[in-house]
């Protein structure tokens, strides 16, 4: 999608050389100042509870691999979307419940060979699930045991009396997957109060194992975890979730930002194919130039470096140009005079009074 | 005259120097290990040696002959007698002999892999947990010692050239090297490392023409000139030496114990102990915060600040002195408000403008005029006449004659600041572009500088005692820029999301309100005043009998031929041929949001037109304001009986509606919100109520209050205060938030807030609802309630300014080097392609507003 000079309406263009980068993080470190004070907005119903402001911005830009708070946007297909009933059968399957998450106590029995795992009734009910089910899912996830319901939990009978596995068994138990998508967060209901159709908002970021369940819409489901939009869906994906993640906060902390700003950012963190953070370790510590990466943050890790292995500097970025006092390579001083230097000499000052 | 820049850096190449080049760098070998004599006279051969230049403005460099002001300064050295590591370079020296064989000292590697590593340049791979990233520095030649083949070097048990066995490296921070558990001298490390040849240096990604490693192994040290390290003298004739010059001391002094015991023959035991000492000296000598080593100490205890501490950090060489520089050509003072002085204008005091400078270029053309202004003996004089060979003279009542005869074309004066001198006119912090823009000077009696409270937006700058930074440019290029794209009038529009930043504001708005209301009606005397304060001599037609209504005197005010729709509050605001036909101005009516006045002048009528609005209308304003008289007092805030009346009923309507909720809680009868617990859906239902009462508090306050409540005016103007303060100081404060931003919940152990609250109460009153306003003072429980909430406010505001202001650091570094090329990509300096098409549609972002608006109509 190049755009050819001539068929661009001129009018509003930017010039050659507008430093659009420095003017991107203006735009955004700017009003960062302005985030702090509004701490006193209190939250509204509909809001979840997640990083917001600031340090989201942070999170984003730094790339982290996982967002503090990972959320999951569940939409259900069309059909399923409009009835709640169908929304909890959805739901029950996306939900991720582990052993901890119903379970009391877990007790060994070293002597007997035995573990039993004393159930919480009401968070089982909850879950929707029975004891027996549950039962069944241990069986599956050790292997070679019986487990057998009780009065108020599970025997599971290990058939050996070796301590090492009773307590390895005991701990993977704590860890198994009851129900739900492994690593999908726990999940609840909402109700779309503009169209009435019920959703779900999770508190993990595995899409791939979300969308994999049998009625939600594939297309509309999104996350706040750019890496795992990166992971599913590729680099272009991850600059347009990067993108629009950084606009949501902002518009959330009713700062207006043009989108060209923010994408930028996006854009530079993933030109490379990847997505870097703008810190130490992403951009600024991969710069060209040993100056600009001295005068940033490590200085000495940089000289060092630079000495060692015989770098060059090539001096065409901002930082080093202005270390040396050079005009900056942007903006009005990326014009140069094409002239050369040999064809400077012969030109002579004309006479004044000759004019 | 022409100034031309013909030289250039093109690029700079790092290396490591060699002993030999510091050698012939150095004019002097030092060897006594010590400053200054009895005397007080610099030693010959000791470290403050005249060779390396002087510091005493009286003396003479003996190398160049030249005095301290312009000595350059020049290397000494000093001559270990045992080579020591440095230490910086340790890691690299480790990677080195890990990688190379010791028998044969050729990259432990066979060539075919090394052509396989070679080929196979660094593929991206699938996941993303890898490393994607081509790794290690690049080379030259384009190839890197890449990340993989020197895990699998390190790895290596045998060469794979002569099937030596590698032996068992260990580094121990940070100098010691062993294989086998025997530690290796500097020397044998010398030894290994010279034999390796650069082809395979290449390969680790070294070029060794420039940095062989074998150079890092120091047996000349370098001493910098004396006028980096210079020495000072305290008030009692103390002589106090640089940190630098104490470690060379020390360095000096363990060379030459190890030397005179080499000569005696001592046990190699002392020799060792001795040598470690000198390694020990000049590894702080480089760096004094080398980990796993004590740092050197001054005598008074503190570390000594050597010579990676010179460089490093915000205080250090790079941040402080080079990526930040001190100018000449400025000045600093406090500001002050001046509604006279144009937005592109400053006032600067007599003071300052005496001092600053303007060049003024001699020509054949401005001769004559140059010698008028030379001949000048009062303000707007030469000070400095630089001469066609660049020195520059001060002017002197007693050598102006002089220099005046001697003018020719070609010099240059520096003459005082005069009015319509372009200048830079800065706050700080400077957080984006609009920080520093263009002003021409005004120059007027006082001492602060003055300018128009219109521009005080985007300096984010007020009059309470805030100070100013002015620069005058130089160059003719720097003025022309300033003036032609630095001015305020081109930045009226923010780059950030193409809205109004410099706009009229404060009583500016309060005035063209009142003056643009219905019932607003002027004497013709009152009309004559207020246009000819804008420099308008017509009057427009009087309507209502001889008194002329306010919009018409307004309407003088806009462009001719302007049409504009928008909104005044939810009442039409309607401009029709430069008349206001309909609506009252307040601050949304000017620019913000849909209410586009100000894109629609500006788009329609340049930058200069909406200046001159903008300008003249603050103008007008003000001098209405002051006519007509507005003033904010205690009566203002004062509860009226039947507001007070208002403010219970609400009150307990809210109140009985939440202990509704929480009964009903209590009994299970609530009705969960989807995806909250209980207890979530009760906390979230009770704040809803509490905001639901702040609203309700607003609109009833309007309701209530008349407009002779100057204080609601302004709220109403959108000039000053919203109807959040009126309501907190007349009715109640409201909420109060903490951190988190939930209600106040913290406090003591059995679950309250505060000692006089039944533990588990968590009534609106209980969590830190302030139901009491600031007018009838704040009941002693409310008090701590909002001393809990400033103060959590307080923290956050800290906090947050430190990492938002690191945010900004990291981000500008990242994208500072981005840029719109002719094809309207974006790209970075070394070419990179960010975006291919900027922003999309490639719209700079200062008319997105222009944009929007072509589009619409």
């Amino acid at each position: 999608m190049f755009m050819a000079r001539d068929k661009v309406d001129k009018k509003y263009a930017v010039e050659y050389g507008e430093p659009v980068g420095i003017i991107a993080a203006q735009s955004v470190g700017e009003p960062g100042t302005q985030m702090i004070l509004r701490s006193f907005h209190l939250a509204g119903i509909e809001s979840t509870i997640s990083t917001s402001g600031l340090p989201r911005i942070i999170e984003l830009v730094d790339a982290k691999k996982k967002p503090s708070t990972p959320i999951t946007y569940i939409y259900l297909d069309e059909r399923i979307g409009k009835s709640f009933d169908r929304a909890q059968e959805v739901l029950k399957k996306v939900n991720e419940v582990r052993m901890s998450n119903i379970a009391k106590r877990v007790l060994e029995n070293f002597s007997k060979g035995k573990i039993k795992v004393i159930l919480d009734v009401q968070e089982l009910q909850s879950e929707n699930l029975t004891a027996r089910q549950v039962a069944s899912r241990i069986e599956k996830e050790l292997g070679k045991v019986d487990a057998t319901v009780e009065e108020g939990g599970i025997i599971i009978n290990m058939h050996t009396k070796n301590l090492k596995d009773i307590r390895a068994a005991s701990i993977k138990i704590m860890k198994a997957l009851v129900s739900g998508v492994d690593g999908a967060g726990k999940a609840t209901i909402r109700k779309d109060d503009r169209t009435g159709e019920f959703y779900l908002v999770s508190g993990g970021s595995n899409i791939e194992g979300v969308m994999a369940v049998d009625g939600v819409d594939k297309e509309r489901t999104t996350t706040n975890d750019v890496f795992a939009i990166y992971r599913l869906f590729g680099i272009e994906a991850a600059r347009n979730a990067l993108g629009n993640e950084l606009k949501r906060t902002l518009k959330e902390q009713k700062i207006s930002v043009e989108d060209r700003h923010l994408f930028l950012i996006a854009d530079a963190m993933t030109a490379s194919g990847t997505i870097k953070g703008v810190g130490r370790h992403g951009l600024s510590g991969e710069k060209k130039s040993v100056f600009a990466r001295a005068a940033y943050e490590e200085t000495l890790k940089h000289l060092i470096h630079a000495a060692a292995y015989g770098e060059v500097d090539p001096m065409k970025g901002v930082t080093e140009n202005i270390l040396v006092g050079k005009q900056i390579p942007i903006g009005t001083g990326s014009v140069k005079l094409a002239i050369k230097k040999e064809d400077l000499a012969k030109i002579k000052p004309k006479d004044a009074k000759k004019e | 005259m022409i100034i031309m820049q013909t030289e250039v850096i093109d690029h700079i190449k790092f290396g490591i120097l060699r002993s030999d080049d510091a050698k012939r760098l150095s004019v002097v070998k030092l060897t006594v290990p010590d400053t200054y004599n009895e005397d007080g006279y610099p030693i010959d051969g000791g470290l403050l040696d005249q060779r390396m230049g002087v510091i005493d403005p009286g003396l003479i460099c003996k190398t160049c002959g030249a005095r301290a002001k312009s000595c350059p300064g020049h290397f000494g050295r000093i001559e270990l007698v045992r080579p020591v590591i440095h230490s910086e370079f340790s890691k690299i020296i480790y990677m080195i002999l890990q990688s190379t064989c010791r028998v044969c000292h050729r990259l432990m590697l066979s060539d075919e892999h090394i052509a396989e590593y070679r080929s196979v340049l660094p593929k991206l791979e699938e996941s993303v947990e890898g490393d994607l990233e081509p790794q290690g520095a690049e080379s030259e030649k384009g190839f890197s010692g890449s990340a993989a083949m020197l895990k699998r070097l390190k790895n290596m048990k045998k060469c794979e050239r002569c099937k030596a066995s590698k032996g068992k490296f260990k580094f121990s921070a940070p100098t010691y090297f062993y294989v086998d558990d025997y530690k290796l001298k500097p020397d044998e490390i010398r030894d290994l490392l010279s034999k390796i040849s650069n082809e395979d240096l290449a390969v680790l990604g070294i070029d060794g023409a420039v940095s062989r490693p074998e150079w890092v192994i120091l047996s000349v040290l370098l001493v910098p000139p004396v006028n980096v390290r210079p020495s000072i003298t305290l008030e009692s004739g103390e002589r106090s030496e640089d940190d630098l010059t104490h470690k060379l001391v020390d360095i000096m002094r363990i060379n030459l114990r190890l030397d005179q015991n080499l000569n005696a023959g001592a046990p190699q035991i002392i020799i060792d102990d001795l040598w470690e000492l000198l390694q020990y000296h000049v590894t702080t000598y480089f760096n004094n915060e080398t980990a796993s080593i004590p740092p050197a100490r001054h005598r008074s205890g503190r570390a000594l600040k050597t010579l990676a501490q010179r460089l490093k950090g915000k205080e250090g060489r790079f941040r402080y002195n080079l990526s930040g520089k001190r100018v000449n050509y400025s000045a600093r003072t406090v500001i002050s408000v001046d509604p006279n002085i144009d937005l592109d204008e400053v006032g600067v005091p007599i003071d300052i403008a005496s001092k600053l400078t303007v060049p003024f270029y001699v020509t054949l053309w401005n001769l004559e005029k140059a010698k008028e202004l030379l001949a000048r003996t009062e303000y707007p004089m030469v000070i400095n006449v630089i001469s066609k060979d660049g020195k520059r003279k001060r002017v002197i009542d007693t050598n102006r004659e002089e220099l005046l005869k001697g003018l020719q074309v070609g010099d240059i004066l520096e003459r005082q600041l005069m009015d319509g001198d372009i200048t830079l006119f800065n706050r700080q912090p400077s957080l984006h572009r609009v920080s520093i823009m263009s002003h021409k000077a005004k120059v007027l009696v006082g001492k602060t500088f003055r300018m128009n409270y219109c521009v005080t937006a985007p300096y984010n700058a007020d009059f309470d005692g805030d100070e100013m930074n002015l620069h005058v440019p130089q160059s003719l290029e720097s003025q022309s820029e300033a003036r032609n794209l630095m001015s305020p009038q081109f930045q009226i529009f923010s780059p950030r999301d193409g809205d109004v930043i410099i706009s009229n504001n404060e009583d500016g708005i309060t005035g063209m309100y009142l003056l643009t209301k219905d019932d607003s009606y002027l004497t013709k005397e009152q009309a004559v005043y207020l246009l000819s304060i804008a420099g308008i001599y017509e009057l427009p037609k009087a309507s209502k009998g001889d008194l002329y209504k306010g919009r018409d005197v307004f309407s003088m005010l806009l462009p001719k031929d302007l049409d504009f729709d928008g909104v005044s509050g939810k009442a039409p605001f309607v401009i029709r041929k430069g008349r206001l036909v309909e609506g009252v101005v307040t601050k949304d009516t000017y620019g913000r949001g849909n209410n586009r006045l100000m894109v629609k002048i500006g788009k329609d009528f340049g930058y200069e037109e909406l200046k001159r609005f903008i300008f003249t209308t603050a103008k007008v304003a003000d001098a209405f304001v002051t006519l007509m008289g507005v003033t904010v007092g205690v009566r203002e805030y004062t509860t009226s009986k039947r507001l007070e009346e208002e403010r219970v009923k609400i009150l307990e309507d809210t109140f009985r509606k939440i202990n509704k909720l929480i009964d009903d809680y209590r009994n299970r009868k609530l009705e969960p919100l989807i995806g909250y617990t209980l207890r979530q859906s009760l906390e979230r239902m009770i704040i809803a109520e509490l905001n639901i009462v702040r609203d309700k508090a607003g609109e009833t306050l309007l309701k209530y209050e008349t407009e002779e409540n100057a204080a609601v005016e302004m709220t109403r103007s959108g000039s000053r205060g919203s109807t959040l303060n009126i309501e907190q100081m007349t009715m109640f404060l409201g909420q109060q938030a903490t951190l988190s931003g939930g209600r106040i919940k913290r406090g003591y152990y059995t679950n309250r807030v505060l000692p006089h609250i039944v533990p588990g109460d968590i009534a609106p009153g209980a969590r830190g609802f302030v139901a009491t306003c600031y007018y009838s003072g704040l009941a002693p429980k409310d008090l701590f309630m909002h001393a809990v909430g400033s103060r959590s406010s307080e923290v956050y505001k800290a906090l947050l300014t430190a990492r938002s202001g690191y945010l900004y650091r990291r981000l500008s570094n990242a994208l500072q080097d981005f840029y719109v090329t002719d094809d309207y990509s974006v790209r970075d300096t070394n070419n990179n392609m960010i975006e291919t098409v900027y922003g999309g549609d490639i719209i700079n972002p200062v008319y997105t507003q222009f944009e929007k608006m072509d589009k619409e109509s």
